[in-house]
Protein backbone atom coordinates (compact mmCIF):
# COMPACT_ATOMS: atom_id res chain seq x y z
CA UNK A 1 0.00 0.00 0.00
CA UNK A 2 2.92 2.68 1.01
CA UNK A 3 4.44 2.03 -2.71
CA UNK A 4 0.95 2.66 -4.08
CA UNK A 5 0.88 6.03 -2.59
CA UNK A 6 4.47 6.72 -2.64
CA UNK A 7 4.02 6.61 -6.34
CA UNK A 8 0.61 8.22 -7.16
CA UNK A 9 1.91 11.72 -7.74
CA UNK A 10 4.00 10.82 -10.64
CA UNK A 11 0.86 8.53 -12.02
CA UNK A 12 -1.04 12.03 -11.25
CA UNK A 13 1.45 13.82 -12.83
CA UNK A 14 1.91 11.86 -16.32
CA UNK A 15 -1.73 11.30 -16.73
CA UNK A 16 -2.41 15.03 -16.03
CA UNK A 17 0.59 16.32 -18.74
CA UNK A 18 -0.90 13.60 -21.15
CA UNK A 19 -4.43 14.88 -20.74
CA UNK A 20 -3.21 18.41 -21.10
CA UNK A 21 -1.41 17.62 -24.14
CA UNK A 22 -4.42 15.52 -25.57
CA UNK A 23 -6.31 18.72 -25.29
CA UNK A 24 -3.94 21.30 -26.75
CA UNK A 25 -3.23 19.48 -29.67
CA UNK A 26 -7.06 18.94 -30.46
CA UNK A 27 -7.34 23.22 -29.91
CA UNK A 28 -4.26 23.50 -31.73
CA UNK A 29 -5.51 22.30 -34.98
CA UNK A 30 -8.72 24.24 -35.14
CA UNK A 31 -8.45 27.29 -33.59
CA UNK A 32 -11.40 29.15 -35.17
CA UNK A 33 -13.06 26.37 -33.52
CA UNK A 34 -11.81 27.31 -30.14
CA UNK A 35 -12.27 30.61 -30.58
CA UNK A 36 -16.28 29.77 -31.04
CA UNK A 37 -16.32 28.14 -28.42
CA UNK A 38 -14.81 30.62 -26.16
CA UNK A 39 -16.96 33.22 -27.91
CA UNK A 40 -20.45 30.91 -27.07
CA UNK A 41 -19.41 31.42 -23.22
CA UNK A 42 -20.00 35.21 -24.24
CA UNK A 43 -17.46 36.01 -21.00
CA UNK A 44 -14.98 38.03 -23.46
CA UNK A 45 -15.09 40.37 -26.10
CA UNK A 46 -14.97 39.18 -30.02
CA UNK A 47 -10.92 39.73 -30.16
CA UNK A 48 -10.09 38.46 -26.81
CA UNK A 49 -11.44 35.22 -28.16
CA UNK A 50 -9.09 34.69 -30.90
CA UNK A 51 -6.47 35.96 -28.46
CA UNK A 52 -7.10 33.30 -25.71
CA UNK A 53 -8.08 30.91 -28.90
CA UNK A 54 -4.78 31.57 -29.69
CA UNK A 55 -2.91 31.14 -26.54
CA UNK A 56 -4.69 28.78 -24.35
CA UNK A 57 -3.76 25.73 -25.76
CA UNK A 58 0.20 26.43 -26.26
CA UNK A 59 0.09 27.08 -22.13
CA UNK A 60 -2.09 23.46 -22.05
CA UNK A 61 0.57 22.15 -24.21
CA UNK A 62 3.48 23.51 -22.67
CA UNK A 63 2.67 23.00 -18.96
CA UNK A 64 1.60 19.03 -20.35
CA UNK A 65 4.91 18.07 -21.66
CA UNK A 66 6.63 19.98 -18.74
CA UNK A 67 4.62 17.59 -16.05
CA UNK A 68 5.24 14.17 -18.19
CA UNK A 69 8.84 15.09 -18.72
CA UNK A 70 8.99 15.84 -14.57
CA UNK A 71 11.30 19.10 -15.66
CA UNK A 72 9.65 22.59 -13.47
CA UNK A 73 6.75 20.80 -12.14
CA UNK A 74 5.97 22.89 -9.90
CA UNK A 75 5.12 26.13 -12.02
CA UNK A 76 3.22 23.61 -14.50
CA UNK A 77 0.95 22.36 -11.80
CA UNK A 78 0.46 25.77 -10.21
CA UNK A 79 -0.68 26.84 -14.16
CA UNK A 80 -2.50 24.29 -14.83
CA UNK A 81 -4.41 24.58 -11.18
CA UNK A 82 -5.39 27.54 -11.85
CA UNK A 83 -6.55 26.89 -15.57
CA UNK A 84 -9.13 24.45 -14.13
CA UNK A 85 -9.97 26.88 -11.48
CA UNK A 86 -10.60 29.28 -14.26
CA UNK A 87 -12.64 26.47 -16.40
CA UNK A 88 -14.83 25.65 -14.03
CA UNK A 89 -15.68 29.65 -13.02
CA UNK A 90 -16.89 29.69 -16.67
CA UNK A 91 -17.99 26.18 -16.79
CA UNK A 92 -20.17 27.74 -13.42
CA UNK A 93 -21.48 31.11 -15.02
CA UNK A 94 -22.53 29.12 -17.99
CA UNK A 95 -25.03 26.76 -15.54
CA UNK A 96 -25.57 29.91 -13.78
CA UNK A 97 -26.94 31.69 -17.00
CA UNK A 98 -28.13 28.63 -18.79
CA UNK A 99 -26.27 28.14 -21.59
CA UNK A 100 -27.04 26.02 -24.13
CA UNK A 101 -22.83 25.48 -25.10
CA UNK A 102 -20.31 22.59 -25.74
CA UNK A 103 -17.27 23.47 -23.17
CA UNK A 104 -15.23 22.85 -25.55
CA UNK A 105 -12.48 21.61 -23.23
CA UNK A 106 -11.45 18.60 -25.84
CA UNK A 107 -12.22 17.88 -29.51
CA UNK A 108 -14.18 21.18 -30.66
CA UNK A 109 -17.46 20.56 -32.49
CA UNK A 110 -19.51 16.88 -32.09
CA UNK A 111 -21.30 16.13 -29.00
CA UNK A 112 -21.94 18.49 -26.88
CA UNK A 113 -20.47 17.77 -23.63
CA UNK A 114 -22.57 19.24 -20.88
CA UNK A 115 -21.39 22.06 -18.39
CA UNK A 116 -21.97 19.38 -15.70
CA UNK A 117 -19.68 16.71 -16.61
CA UNK A 118 -17.02 19.15 -17.30
CA UNK A 119 -17.33 20.85 -13.98
CA UNK A 120 -16.88 17.55 -12.14
CA UNK A 121 -14.05 16.12 -15.12
CA UNK A 122 -12.57 19.73 -13.94
CA UNK A 123 -12.59 19.20 -10.17
CA UNK A 124 -10.60 15.57 -10.75
CA UNK A 125 -7.80 17.29 -12.93
CA UNK A 126 -7.84 20.01 -9.88
CA UNK A 127 -7.21 17.06 -7.71
CA UNK A 128 -4.37 15.29 -9.52
CA UNK A 129 -2.88 18.98 -9.54
CA UNK A 130 -3.18 19.07 -5.55
CA UNK A 131 -1.62 15.72 -5.14
CA UNK A 132 1.37 16.72 -8.13
CA UNK A 133 2.38 19.57 -5.78
CA UNK A 134 1.67 17.95 -2.44
CA UNK A 135 4.23 15.10 -3.73
CA UNK A 136 6.66 17.83 -4.96
CA UNK A 137 6.62 19.27 -1.68
CA UNK A 138 7.40 16.54 0.01
CA UNK A 139 9.84 14.83 -2.12
CA UNK A 140 11.73 18.63 -1.55
CA UNK A 141 11.45 18.13 2.57
CA UNK A 142 12.64 14.55 2.26
CA UNK A 143 15.89 15.71 0.42
CA UNK A 144 16.35 18.51 2.60
CA UNK A 145 16.17 16.11 5.83
CA UNK A 146 18.72 13.72 3.91
CA UNK A 147 20.91 16.63 3.11
CA UNK A 148 22.80 16.54 6.41
CA UNK A 149 23.35 13.07 7.15
CA UNK A 150 24.44 12.49 3.67
CA UNK A 151 27.03 14.86 4.21
CA UNK A 152 28.60 13.93 7.75
CA UNK B 1 10.98 28.25 1.52
CA UNK B 2 11.07 31.75 -0.28
CA UNK B 3 13.71 30.88 -2.55
CA UNK B 4 11.53 27.90 -3.82
CA UNK B 5 8.24 30.46 -4.11
CA UNK B 6 10.75 32.85 -6.36
CA UNK B 7 11.97 30.11 -8.12
CA UNK B 8 8.04 28.98 -8.54
CA UNK B 9 6.75 32.47 -9.74
CA UNK B 10 9.75 32.57 -12.12
CA UNK B 11 8.69 29.14 -13.46
CA UNK B 12 5.32 30.40 -14.02
CA UNK B 13 5.94 34.03 -15.96
CA UNK B 14 8.55 32.53 -17.76
CA UNK B 15 5.78 29.55 -19.27
CA UNK B 16 3.13 32.11 -19.60
CA UNK B 17 5.57 34.10 -21.86
CA UNK B 18 6.56 31.36 -23.94
CA UNK B 19 2.96 30.11 -24.75
CA UNK B 20 2.00 33.84 -25.48
CA UNK B 21 4.92 34.39 -27.73
CA UNK B 22 4.45 30.60 -29.43
CA UNK B 23 0.35 31.35 -29.63
CA UNK B 24 0.54 34.11 -31.00
CA UNK B 25 2.87 33.46 -33.55
CA UNK B 26 1.93 29.97 -34.62
CA UNK B 27 -1.83 31.99 -34.89
CA UNK B 28 -0.92 35.34 -36.53
CA UNK B 29 -2.74 35.29 -39.36
CA UNK B 30 -5.73 34.33 -38.06
CA UNK B 31 -5.19 36.81 -35.04
CA UNK B 32 -4.50 39.62 -38.07
CA UNK B 33 -7.55 38.74 -39.72
CA UNK B 34 -9.70 39.07 -36.03
CA UNK B 35 -8.25 42.03 -35.46
CA UNK B 36 -9.76 43.88 -38.54
CA UNK B 37 -13.06 42.26 -37.48
CA UNK B 38 -13.37 39.95 -40.67
CA UNK B 39 -11.88 36.41 -38.94
CA UNK B 40 -11.27 33.65 -40.92
CA UNK B 41 -14.92 32.62 -42.18
CA UNK B 42 -14.04 29.40 -43.72
CA UNK B 43 -15.35 26.68 -41.86
CA UNK B 44 -14.42 22.97 -41.75
CA UNK B 45 -17.23 21.68 -43.80
CA UNK B 46 -19.16 19.27 -42.36
CA UNK B 47 -18.62 15.46 -43.99
CA UNK B 48 -22.25 15.78 -45.78
CA UNK B 49 -21.52 18.73 -47.37
CA UNK B 50 -17.71 16.99 -48.77
CA UNK B 51 -19.73 14.27 -50.32
CA UNK B 52 -22.00 16.91 -52.00
CA UNK B 53 -19.60 19.43 -53.25
CA UNK B 54 -17.89 16.20 -55.21
CA UNK B 55 -21.56 15.15 -56.52
CA UNK B 56 -21.14 19.03 -57.44
CA UNK B 57 -24.87 19.48 -57.28
CA UNK B 58 -24.85 20.89 -54.11
CA UNK B 59 -25.78 24.88 -53.49
CA UNK B 60 -24.07 26.42 -50.64
CA UNK B 61 -24.76 29.79 -49.39
CA UNK B 62 -22.39 32.66 -49.64
CA UNK B 63 -20.77 33.67 -45.99
CA UNK B 64 -20.93 37.09 -45.36
CA UNK B 65 -19.29 39.61 -43.13
CA UNK B 66 -20.11 41.46 -40.00
CA UNK B 67 -20.25 45.41 -41.96
CA UNK B 68 -22.18 44.03 -44.72
CA UNK B 69 -24.98 42.34 -42.57
CA UNK B 70 -25.51 45.84 -40.35
CA UNK B 71 -25.35 47.70 -43.80
CA UNK B 72 -28.50 45.21 -45.22
CA UNK B 73 -29.97 45.22 -41.41
CA UNK B 74 -30.20 48.60 -41.49
CA UNK B 75 -31.74 49.08 -45.14
CA UNK B 76 -34.39 46.71 -44.33
CA UNK B 77 -32.91 45.21 -47.61
CA UNK B 78 -32.81 41.68 -46.24
CA UNK B 79 -34.81 39.24 -43.68
CA UNK B 80 -32.13 37.73 -41.37
CA UNK B 81 -33.26 34.48 -40.00
CA UNK B 82 -32.28 32.92 -36.60
CA UNK B 83 -31.14 29.34 -36.68
CA UNK B 84 -31.14 28.53 -32.86
CA UNK B 85 -33.69 26.81 -31.14
CA UNK B 86 -36.84 29.39 -30.37
CA UNK B 87 -35.93 29.69 -26.46
CA UNK B 88 -32.41 30.94 -27.31
CA UNK B 89 -33.68 33.23 -29.29
CA UNK B 90 -36.18 34.47 -27.23
CA UNK B 91 -33.26 35.09 -24.62
CA UNK B 92 -31.62 37.35 -27.31
CA UNK B 93 -31.40 37.91 -30.64
CA UNK B 94 -30.58 40.74 -33.79
CA UNK B 95 -33.56 43.30 -33.35
CA UNK B 96 -35.74 42.64 -36.48
CA UNK B 97 -34.70 38.84 -36.82
CA UNK B 98 -37.34 35.92 -37.43
CA UNK B 99 -36.86 32.52 -35.12
CA UNK B 100 -36.24 30.08 -37.78
CA UNK B 101 -34.99 26.95 -35.79
CA UNK B 102 -33.15 24.40 -37.95
CA UNK B 103 -34.67 21.73 -36.26
CA UNK B 104 -37.58 23.01 -37.00
CA UNK B 105 -36.95 23.16 -40.93
CA UNK B 106 -35.56 19.65 -40.72
CA UNK B 107 -38.88 18.76 -39.85
CA UNK B 108 -40.91 20.16 -42.36
CA UNK B 109 -38.92 21.58 -45.55
CA UNK B 110 -41.39 22.12 -47.96
CA UNK B 111 -42.73 25.09 -44.96
CA UNK B 112 -39.88 27.24 -46.10
CA UNK B 113 -41.73 27.75 -49.41
CA UNK B 114 -43.68 30.68 -49.92
CA UNK B 115 -42.49 32.10 -46.35
CA UNK B 116 -40.93 35.16 -47.79
CA UNK B 117 -40.76 36.68 -50.65
CA UNK B 118 -38.66 34.43 -54.02
CA UNK B 119 -36.61 37.28 -54.22
CA UNK B 120 -35.62 38.54 -50.71
CA UNK B 121 -32.13 38.26 -49.49
CA UNK B 122 -31.96 36.09 -46.73
CA UNK B 123 -29.54 36.33 -44.29
CA UNK B 124 -28.97 33.03 -41.63
CA UNK B 125 -27.12 33.28 -38.08
CA UNK B 126 -26.66 31.32 -35.77
CA UNK B 127 -24.28 30.90 -32.33
CA UNK B 128 -20.85 32.09 -34.22
CA UNK B 129 -17.96 30.46 -35.68
CA UNK B 130 -18.23 26.90 -34.38
CA UNK B 131 -22.07 26.82 -34.71
CA UNK B 132 -22.86 25.12 -38.06
CA UNK B 133 -26.63 25.47 -38.11
CA UNK B 134 -26.86 28.84 -40.00
CA UNK B 135 -24.97 27.25 -42.95
CA UNK B 136 -27.44 23.95 -42.84
CA UNK B 137 -30.21 26.32 -42.38
CA UNK B 138 -29.04 28.57 -45.38
CA UNK B 139 -28.63 25.25 -47.80
CA UNK B 140 -32.27 24.18 -46.48
CA UNK B 141 -33.83 27.53 -47.46
CA UNK B 142 -31.70 27.27 -51.15
CA UNK B 143 -33.06 23.74 -51.71
CA UNK B 144 -36.61 25.49 -50.82
CA UNK B 145 -36.01 28.15 -53.58
CA UNK B 146 -34.88 30.60 -52.01
CA UNK B 147 -31.80 32.56 -54.37
CA UNK B 148 -29.90 34.99 -52.52
CA UNK B 149 -29.25 32.97 -49.63
CA UNK B 150 -25.94 34.31 -46.93
CA UNK B 151 -25.13 32.83 -43.80
CA UNK B 152 -23.51 35.60 -41.58
CA UNK B 153 -21.14 33.23 -39.48
CA UNK B 154 -19.64 35.90 -36.89
CA UNK B 155 -23.63 35.18 -35.35
CA UNK B 156 -25.35 36.37 -32.76
CA UNK B 157 -22.03 36.60 -30.15
CA UNK B 158 -20.42 38.74 -32.79
CA UNK B 159 -22.92 40.67 -33.35
CA UNK B 160 -23.78 41.82 -29.76
CA UNK B 161 -20.45 42.62 -29.02
CA UNK B 162 -20.09 45.12 -31.94
CA UNK B 163 -22.95 47.05 -29.85
CA UNK B 164 -24.93 46.23 -32.68
CA UNK B 165 -29.55 46.39 -32.02
CA UNK B 166 -30.54 43.06 -30.49
CA UNK B 167 -33.99 42.31 -28.99
CA UNK B 168 -35.19 39.57 -26.07
CA UNK B 169 -38.45 37.77 -26.01
CA UNK B 170 -41.03 37.19 -28.82
CA UNK B 171 -40.35 34.04 -31.53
Amino acid sequence: MKNVTGHLPSVARVALGGIFVYAAVLKISDPVAFAGSIAAYQILPYFASYLAAAILPFLELICGLLLICNYRVRGAAVIVGVLNLVFMAALASAIVRGLDIDCGCFKQGGAKTSPWLAMARDAVFLAMTVVVIKGRNRQEEAVLVSLPIREQ
Amino acid sequence: MKNSLLVTSLEIAAIVLIAAVLGIGWNRTLLASAWKGEAAIQQPASPQAQTAQAGGEELVPMPIPLAQVKDMHDGKQAVVIDARSASTFIQGHIAGAVSLPLEEARKNPSSLKGRFSKDATIIAYCNGFSCHDSMDLGKLMMQAGYANVYVYEGGFPEWRDSGYPVAKGGA
